[in-house]
Parts: C-alpha cells; sequence; structure tokens
C-alpha cells in the first residue's frame, strides 16, 4: 500500500507545478499554450476567472481606471471655467463691433443663409478653434511606423491654415496599424497591385447586383476560417457593417442592451433598427444582469408581451479606454438569460489573442458562443471595410436582408486582396513565421510601452494586454500643449477632450503597431518624459 | 476635442456636472468670486456678501435657467436645444445628487449673507429676492415650464 502511494505522490498534478518563466528566444514561446490551459478552463465553474492564455501561471491582465486626483479635476473645471468666460467676452465684442475675424466677416455675407447656430457652436468657435491645429492634421505618406505629416501655419489663430509646401516625418503613435500591414511594399502591396491590373479599382455595383466577385467568396472563406464560424459576409465599410446590419436583425418588438461607450456605428445601427434600447454601465456585468432581469421578467413596456429577441452589444477592445469587454462573464449571462451576444472586434481582431483570432482567442470564449461576430479590417489588416460572421443561416438571412449588400457598393478587388494576403500571413499559411511574429511583437511593444509609463508615473488606463494605451492629460491647456510639444519632437500623437470624453478626462491616445521597434519606442518614452515633466503630468 | 462625441452618451451636458471635482471647483468659484468683491476698497463687508450672493444667483440663473441647448453639437439631433441646462441635468431626472447641490448652494449663501449683514432690513429684501431667483425655477415641478412663453424658443 505505501508503496503505490509513494508511486503515486511522484506522479504530480501537473497544474500544480510551477511553470518555468518563459524565454523570449523564440516567438511561439511568448504566447505559451498548455493542454492543462485549456483542460483547467474547461472544468473551471461558471464564476471562476479563466487563466491568461499567454501564461497560464499569470492572473488575468490587470485592467485599471483610476479615477482623476480631486485637484486635477478642480483645475480642469476651473480652466473650463475661464475659457468659457473668455468665448462669452469674446462673443460680446464681436456682437458690439469691437471684435473682427472671419466668422464676423461671414456673418455680414447677406446672401449666406444664416442657420440659428450661435450658442450650438460656442464651443467650437472659441474653445476648438484656438487649438484645431492639433487635429485634422494632413499626412501624405502610408500610415506605417513613420509618417509624412504636410506641414501648415496658420496667420489669424487657426481660423484658416496655410500650407508652407514642406512635409515633417514622424513617428507615428496615432494610426490603428496594429499589426503592421499600413505598408507601400510587400506581399500585400503586390497582390493589390496587381489584383488591381485584373479587376480595375471598383466593383461597380452592389453586392446583390453584380458587385460579388471571386475574390470576396474567398475572402468571405478566408475570414469565416479565421475567425472560428461557418460563414461571413464582408461589406465595403467598417461604420456601415454596423449601422447597416443591426437594423436587419432587429426590429419593433427586440430588445438592444448596448454598453455605454460604444462606438457611434453601434448607436446609429440600435436607432435605425426601432428596437428598444437600453445601456449598461461600461463593462459593468452587475448593470447588465440587472438589465437583463428587468427585461425578461417585465417583457415589452406596455402589453408585458415577452421580447421577441434580446442582443447585448459590446465591443472586443474599446478604443477611448483600452479596455476589454469581460467575455467569459457575459457569455455566461447570455447563456443564463437566453440572450444573444453581438461582438464588435474592431479593434481587436489581429491585434489581440496568441494567434491574433480576437478576444475570443484572448479569453478562451468558444466562438460558437458568440452568436453574431462583427469586425473591421481598417485597423490590423491595412486595408478598408467590415465582415459579420454567424452561422450559416444568419450570413444567408443578412445576404438578402442587408442594407449593405442591396444599396452599398462591395469591397473594391485590390482591397479585398490586401485584407486576404494580410489574413494569410497572420494566420502562418504563407509557409512563413511573419504573422506570428508580428502579432507577438505587438503584444510586446504593448506591454512594454504601458509598464514604462506607469514606471514614469504617468496614469494610463486600459487593460496591461491592449495595444491602445490612454495617457491622462486631464486639463485643456495640457491636452494641447502635450500635441504641439510632442509634434516639435516630430512625433505625431492624438489627443482627445471633452466632449468626445468626459470633461475631466482628457487623454492622449497612443495606439501601438508590430512596426514599432524597441528603438522608436525608447525614443517616444524619452520624449513623453520629458513633456510630462515639463507639464506637470505625473502623480 | 472632436466636437461630435461617437458614444451612447449623446448629451455630455446631462452628465459633466457629476463628475469629480465639480463640487470643490464651484465653492471655490464662488470662493474667487467673494474675495474679488471683498478686494474692492467701496464695498463693506455687508455689501460685498450680498453682493456675492446676487451675482452667485444672476449668474446661476442665466447659466442654468436661460441658455438653452448646449454649446456644442450633440449626437441627439437637438433633442435638447429647448432645454436648459438646468432641465438637462441627468435627463431630465429629479432629486439626484447634483440637483440637490445646485439647489442648496443658494440657500447656504443666502444664511451666510444674511449673517455677515446683521439681518439688516435692506440687505435681507435684496437677498430674499435673491434667493427667489436661485431656488425657484429649481422646482421639479416647473420642469420644462415657460411662464407666458418667455424663453420658449
Amino acid at each position: 500500500m505505501r508503496i503505490i502511494i509513494s508511486a503515486c505522490s511522484v506522479v504530480r498534478d501537473p497544474r500544480a507545478t510551477p511553470k518555468p518563466l518563459l524565454q523570449q528566444s523564440s516567438w511561439s514561446s511568448l504566447w505559451h499554450l498548455e493542454a492543462e490551459t485549456s483542460e483547467a478552463m474547461s472544468n473551471g465553474s461558471a464564476g471562476s476567472r479563466p487563466p491568461d492564455m499567454t501564461n497560464p501561471g499569470r492572473p488575468r491582465a490587470q485592467e485599471s481606471f483610476p479615477e482623476p486626483p480631486l485637484m486635477k479635476a478642480v483645475f480642469t473645471h476651473l480652466s473650463y471655467g475661464i475659457l468659457i468666460l473668455l468665448g462669452h467676452v469674446c462673443d460680446f465684442l464681436r456682437k458690439l463691433g469691437m471684435k473682427r475675424d472671419p466668422y464676423t466677416e461671414a456673418l455680414k455675407n447677406e446672401d449666406l443663409f444664416k442657420m440659428n447656430l450661435d450658442f450650438e457652436m460656442f464651443f467650437t468657435r472659441n474653445i476648438y478653434r484656438r487649438i484645431r491645429d492639433c487635429w485634422n492634421r494632413p499626412i501624405a505618406s502610408a500610415p506605417g511606423a513613420y509618417t509624412d505629416l504636410v506641414d501648415r501655419v496658420s496667420d489669424d489663430c487657426n481660423w484658416t491654415f496655410r500650407y508652407t509646401g514642406t512635409k515633417t516625418n514622424c513617428l507615428n503613435l496615432g494610426s490603428y496599424n496594429y499589426l503592421g500591414f499600413a505598408e507601400n511594399t510587400g506581399p500585400c502591396a503586390d497582390a493589390a497591385y496587381q489584383s488591381t491590373l485584373d479587376y480595375g479599382a471598383g466593383t461597380c455595383s452592389p453586392a446583390r447586383e453584380l458587385g460579388t466577385l471571386d475574390v470576396h467568396k474567398k475572402l468571405e472563406a478566408l475570414v469565416a476560417r479565421f475567425v472560428g464560424k461557418p460563414a461571413a459576409l464582408v461589406f465595403g465599410m467598417g461604420f456601415a457593417t454596423n449601422s447597416m446590419n443591426i437594423p436587419a436583425l432587429m426590429g419593433k418588438g427586440c430588445l438592444i442592451v448596448s454598453n455605454e461607450l460604444n462606438h457611434a456605428s453601434i448607436v446609429t445601427g440600435a436607432k435605425l433598427s426601432g428596437a428598444t434600447v437600453k445601456v449598461f454601465k461600461h463593462n459593468s456585468v452587475k448593470s447588465l444582469e440587472a438589465i437583463l432581469r428587468r427585461a425578461v421578467t417585465d417583457g415589452q413596456p406596455r402589453t408585458h408581451r415577452p421580447w421577441r429577441k434580446i442582443l447585448i452589444l459590446v465591443e472586443g477592445v474599446y478604443s477611448m479606454e483600452g479596455s476589454l469587454a469581460p467575455l467569459p462573464e457575459i457569455v455566461q449571462l447570455k447563456k443564463k438569460y437566453k440572450a444573444y451576444v453581438y461582438l464588435d472586434e474592431a479593434h481587436s481582431i489581429g491585434a489581440m489573442g496568441p494567434t491574433g483570432r480576437g478576444v475570443c482567442e484572448y479569453w478562451g470564449v468558444d466562438p460558437a458562443d458568440i452568436d453574431i461576430m462583427m469586425g473591421t479590417f481598417t485597423k490590423s489588416f491595412g486595408a478598408a471595410g467590415g465582415y459579420i460572421a454567424a452561422n450559416q443561416d444568419v450570413i444567408n438571412y443578412l445576404r438578402g436582408a442587408s442594407h449593405s449588400t442591396t444599396y452599398a457598393a462591395s469591397v473594391p478587388a485590390p482591397v479585398a486582396q490586401q485584407i486576404i494576403t494580410s489574413m494569410t500571413i497572420i494566420m502562418g499559411d504563407d509557409g512563413t513565421k511573419e504573422g506570428e511574429k508580428r502579432v507577438a511583437q505587438l503584444l510586446d511593444n504593448s506591454r512594454y510601452f504601458r509598464q514604462r509609463l506607469t514606471e514614469m508615473n504617468f496614469i494610463v488606463y486600459g487593460n496591461e494586454d491592449s495595444p491602445v494605451v490612454p495617457i491622462l492629460l486631464y486639463e485643456p491647456g495640457k491636452v494641447t500643449s502635450f500635441s504641439r510639444e510632442l509634434l516639435k519632437k516630430k512625433i505625431a500623437v492624438v489627443v482627445v477632450g471633452f466632449p468626445a470624453t468626459s470633461i475631466v478626462e482628457a487623454r492622449a491616445r497612443i495606439c501601438l503597431s508590430a512596426s514599432h521597434t524597441r528603438d522608436m519606442l525608447d525614443y517616444a518614452l524619452k520624449e513623453i518624459n520629458e513633456v510630462g515633466d515639463l507639464l506637470l503630468l505625473k502623480k | 476635442m472632436q466636437v461630435m462625441s461617437a458614444t451612447a452618451i449623446t448629451n455630455p451636458n446631462a452628465s459633466w456636472l457629476n463628475t469629480r471635482g465639480m463640487w470643490l471647483g464651484y465653492l471655490t468659484s464662488v470662493a474667487i468670486l467673494h474675495f474679488i468683491l471683498l478686494s474692492v476698497p467701496l464695498f463693506s463687508t455687508a455689501m460685498a456678501w450680498t453682493l456675492t450672493h446676487v451675482v452667485h444667483n444672476v449668474g446661476m440663473y442665466i447659466m442654468f435657467h436661460h441658455m438653452k441647448g448646449t454649446p456644442y453639437p450633440t449626437g441627439d439631433q437637438g433633442d435638447v436645444r429647448r432645454l436648459t441646462n438646468w432641465e438637462q441635468i441627468d435627463n431630465g431626472h429629479q432629486y439626484t445628487p447634483t440637483r440637490i447641490f445646485l439647489t442648496s448652494v443658494p440657500i447656504f449663501l443666502f444664511f451666510l449673507a444674511s449673517f455677515y449683514t446683521f439681518h439688516d432690513r435692506a440687505h435681507v429684501t435684496v437677498n430674499l429676492i435673491a434667493l427667489a431667483v436661485g431656488v425657484i425655477p429649481k422646482f421639479p415641478a416647473l420642469h420644462k415650464f415657460r411662464l407666458y412663453g418667455i424663453n420658449r424658443y
């Protein structure tokens, strides 16, 4: 008996053994998957947290959204107060005729139809206009790791811009170029060029008329295989994929439960559908459950009939926050309350997960559990357009019922070819390790950048693994200076403020890319560090 | 600062007063106003307090109960263009913490002003009128109310 027990003790439970530290020598070791991990997850109860797929021994990646420090918030409010006061003074002087600028000159034109936009344009005229050189900067090259910004100056306080004729080559931290496919050389560009020679630039038709090419058939099959669903449908515009297909799927008598911070395309689609829309607090599973419980028990508003369908709309990665939707919990809820889930992977397809298959792979959720998976080709594939992947019968229905397939032109052949080539590379089907390398490089960049920024005491939002890194700036003056100072150092960043974000949470949103090397990131971090010291952005 | 918001929060006016630091920022602004008025050598302390109270309430009336709509284009296609800022707070829900705070500030200032003016009859009359201007428009019963069509459009 003792011999048997001692023999058994030699064979240890593999889950109990401490996992070795990852070596960075080979790319695949960064995403070290083990059989025990998937076994542990399938055995795990509904309430347990699935281990992080990237490192089985590591806990779930941290997400942090610290509240603004009180003094910074107060100063932000006072800054906006001063700006608004000055704006009113300027408007008053304009009315008296003591201040003349292009706005008053335009108002003098009697032929111009004067819409009463006086107050509604207050913010644009007095606040946004003063600093609008930080936005809408034209670029003159492919938006890769470096990009050429067209230089412009303003002689009249940003009412008009004058192009100096020169260009500045800047480090690009603002483009959604997650896997670095925004290149004008390489296999994707060559294939797209050949496709232009074969098919021309446009399809000249919606998909339901004469706009379905063999390239589209190939692309749809490839997308379905990439994402892990039986079938897929592709559309020419990412925004239109949401806004035109949600109305085809939902109608009157249906309920849409949508995240607070969902993108405008989802909100537009939900509004156009005619369904009842309820909003749950950002990533709050409690809020979602409360709404679902209420909806299922109360039914429709007056008749109390059961809802025809309940659809939960979430995004994989929220681009303004850098946060991830808690998919495992949402799938649990959807199964409990018999709802459907629509997952918008605009920013996460290609960018998350060990092989770039998106947040489903990242969380370890079975794609069959997500009823409708949507994504765009704009970010990780260097193309344009969107897709919807679902069961065969849903796709068959959408092919006929979608507004996009009926009225909007289909994906142009060169763009479809670009997607096919880039997706093939990501999947590794072209025989190289290029895709694996890019996905791993992106994760490495995201983690490194965020970690270094946190070490430098910047306030950074979001999930540790997400490629979107928002640095909080708070005051409107700092938002402007951050953008301008970094431009002087030849770094292009995107800054966002009120009203696109909350009034106290203005931020710089940095999008990392697989085409960024460690040196580029180190240079950017050095400059951001200096600007952070200059502007007192650190904790 | 893209002036168009791309989220489900179609009207930032409904929620910006709920943000962190608003209460302290608001009270700080009132304090700054008071110190500016105290610094003017013409005014006695009593006058400065009454003026703080009156200027604050008149400013609050103009900002919350006279100006309608939003100073930026919103994502709700102009649903709120006829509503004053007060009516837009929290999308019309009453008795929320923001509304209670903003109602109590004029009342608090009234008590302070009466105290520092030694309840002098003239000052109290002026302060009472200012209090009425500050508090009556905030009654929930007067939500979306327009007297004789003034300020309707």
